[in-house]
């Protein structure tokens, strides 16, 4: 009788959650794949990819996509580049001033970036990094940057310690050590922080728009206009792109690491 | 230099590059933004510009509207959240639901307010249900949920983008709890709300205030969701301080930086006391169950 109770309650519980969280998302999906789908109708009778044809055939989007990749991938690796360290030496020292450098590091968070980023506009024009993929770049580091630290930080603190001194024991340089031993080994929280950092530079509008000064069109830049157009079924398609982009990114990067491990373990 | 000092420097060496991507961003960028809002004419004192903002009826309305979101979603997002995850985490043994829970992390801000547009609007899904099971005849007839000068698009938007977040960071405390206490507390006569307030409430109660913090925060200078599903009047801030900022002749620039800066402040002053307390609150309990 209580085991019951139990599984009913999972169930409706695991219900709940895929209604609250995924049944929104699908039924976006639908709309993009739906002919004429329009008030008062509950559901569509027709089927069509015409939505996604228009997409396409649209030459903006392309050009948008593939900027807004190559700025989320930089923005991952340049973020891979500084956060690790730092989380590293956050996790595994005990030095002075830690307390201010984790406030410091927190700040992007908790100051507002639009006013930073309309602070650093006149000396970003200055330096020549403005309507150029370089400041877009560098900026969107500011929102992903305490994100990133955090995430790894917390991943540095579970693994123990021994791995890394069973490795010096056993001869391996630091270096060797770092690349074979702790990467290995941190590999879930570098998943969950390019994933995390991805989505952050995929989501921001305001900071591209006022550093990239409507020269850098990012995906974002492109879908702000639509909004509010009349075809709905391009809007909900351009919506669930948005989505899809984060998944492939975690497709590619499931790869490189399989393939990062097999060169490892190869001896 | 001996080896032990390098060795001591290490971890400074290590947080250098990103210290110096804070610094120069917002130090440098708060420090000129803060420069541009008291750059004034001959005559006038160096907070002109702070005196004109609050005598300016738009910016008044815009920071109680906007205070207004921030904190009904924030407030509505946490108490969801923790409900959502004390259930889960008792409910289920293996944590495989919080792929579920977490999908929404996902979708970023701006189509999470187009998800809602799509259901909420008058011509949304729900207003479609609602005609065919006949509670009403037109598209009137449904309350006005987006582009609503209460902002209910936008809180919803929010709501549903933030859960997630906060069963992300409920998730370790509740995880890490031990359990027994709850023993202790049903045995002896303890019902939910009390086993809630008794053993839970000392660990989720730091990391809800900073999570309020960094979600309260957040939402105070976020543009993207506002800037889609809010109204012409009255703006949230950082809606209206986009509009100001590239208003024509760049009159208005000194008055956004203002109001930024200003924001700014609060921010920073609100995550002072927060986190202080936070920390304290912490150490308290950690002496008493010392104690104990």
């Amino acid at each position: 009788m209580i085991f019951n109770r139990k599984k009913a309650a999972q169930a409706v519980w695991f219900t709940g959650c895929i209604l609250l969280f995924v049944a929104p998302v699908v039924i976006m999906f639908i709309k993009s794949v739906s002919f004429g789908w329009s008030w008062p109708e509950w559901r569509p009778d027709q089927f069509s990819l015409r939505a996604w044809e228009v997409m396409f055939r649209d030459p903006a989007l392309s050009r948008s996509l593939y900027v807004t990749v190559a700025v989320g991938v930089s923005v991952v690796l340049i973020n891979f580049l500084i956060a690790v360290p730092s989380a590293y030496a956050l996790s595994r020292f005990s030095f002075k001033g830690k307390g201010v450098v984790e406030a410091l590091l927190m700040m992007p968070i908790l100051i507002p970036v639009l006013a930073i980023a309309m602070g650093m506009h006149l000396t970003m024009i200055r330096l020549g990094l403005t309507d150029r993929i370089t400041g877009v770049i560098l900026i969107h580091l500011l929102p992903t940057l305490p994100y990133a630290v955090r995430v790894l930080k917390a991943g540095f603190d579970r693994l123990s310690f021994d791995w890394e001194e069973q490795s010096a024991v056993l001869g391996a340089g630091r270096w060797t050590t770092f690349w074979t031993v702790v990467v290995p080994l941190i590999i879930p929280s570098l998943r969950s922080t390019a994933v995390l950092v991805f989505v952050i530079s995929l989501s921001q509008y305001v900071l591209t728009a006022i550093i990239g000064g409507g020269k850098v069109l990012t995906l974002p830049m492109i879908y702000y206009p639509y909004f509010n157009s009349a075809d709905e079924a391009v809007v909900a398609g351009f919506s669930v792109l948005f989505a899809l982009l984060p998944i492939a990114f975690l497709i590619v990067w499931e790869a490189v690491i399989k393939g990062y491990l097999f060169v490892i373990r190869k001896p | 230099m001996s080896s032990s000092k390098l060795t001591s420097l290490k971890p400074y060496f290590y947080l250098l590059p990103s210290l110096l991507v804070v610094f120069f961003f917002v130090g440098y960028g708060l420090y000129s933004a803060a420069k541009s809002s008291v750059a004034v004419e001959e005559g006038q004192p160096f907070y002109y510009h702070y005196q004109q903002l609050f005598q300016e009826g738009v910016f008044l309305n815009a920071l109680a509207v906007s205070i207004w979101v921030a904190f009904i979603s924030t407030a509505v997002s946490l108490v969801i959240g923790i409900w959502m995850t004390r259930h889960l985490v008792r409910l289920f043994k293996q944590d495989h639901w919080k792929f579920i829970a977490w999908f929404p992390m996902l979708i970023p801000h701006f189509v999470a307010a187009y998800i809602v547009f799509l259901l909420f609007a008058p011509s949304g899904w729900f207003s479609s249900v609602a005609f065919q099971s006949g509670w009403l005849e037109n598209m009137s007839q449904f309350p006005l949920l987006v582009n609503d000068p209460y902002y209910i698009g936008v809180i919803l938007t929010y709501i549903w983008k933030e859960i997630p977040f906060v069963i992300l960071m409920l998730l370790p405390v509740y995880q890490e709890m031990d359990m027994r206490y709850e023993d202790v507390s049903r045995t002896l006569g303890g019902n939910g709300w009390t086993v809630f307030k008794t053993v839970e409430f000392p660990w989720v109660w730091p990391v809800s205030l900073e999570v309020f913090l960094i979600l309260f925060v957040f939402v105070l200078g976020a543009f993207e969701v506002p800037a889609l599903l809010g109204v012409t009047y009255p703006k949230m801030i950082p809606v209206l301080a986009y509009d100001w900022f590239y208003q024509a002749a760049w009159v208005n620039r000194p008055l956004a930086h203002a109001m930024m800066v200003f924001l700014s402040a609060v921010s920073l002053a609100a995550a002072f006391f927060i986190l202080t307390f936070a920390q304290r609150w912490r150490s308290r309990w950690a002496m008493r169950r010392e104690e104990a």
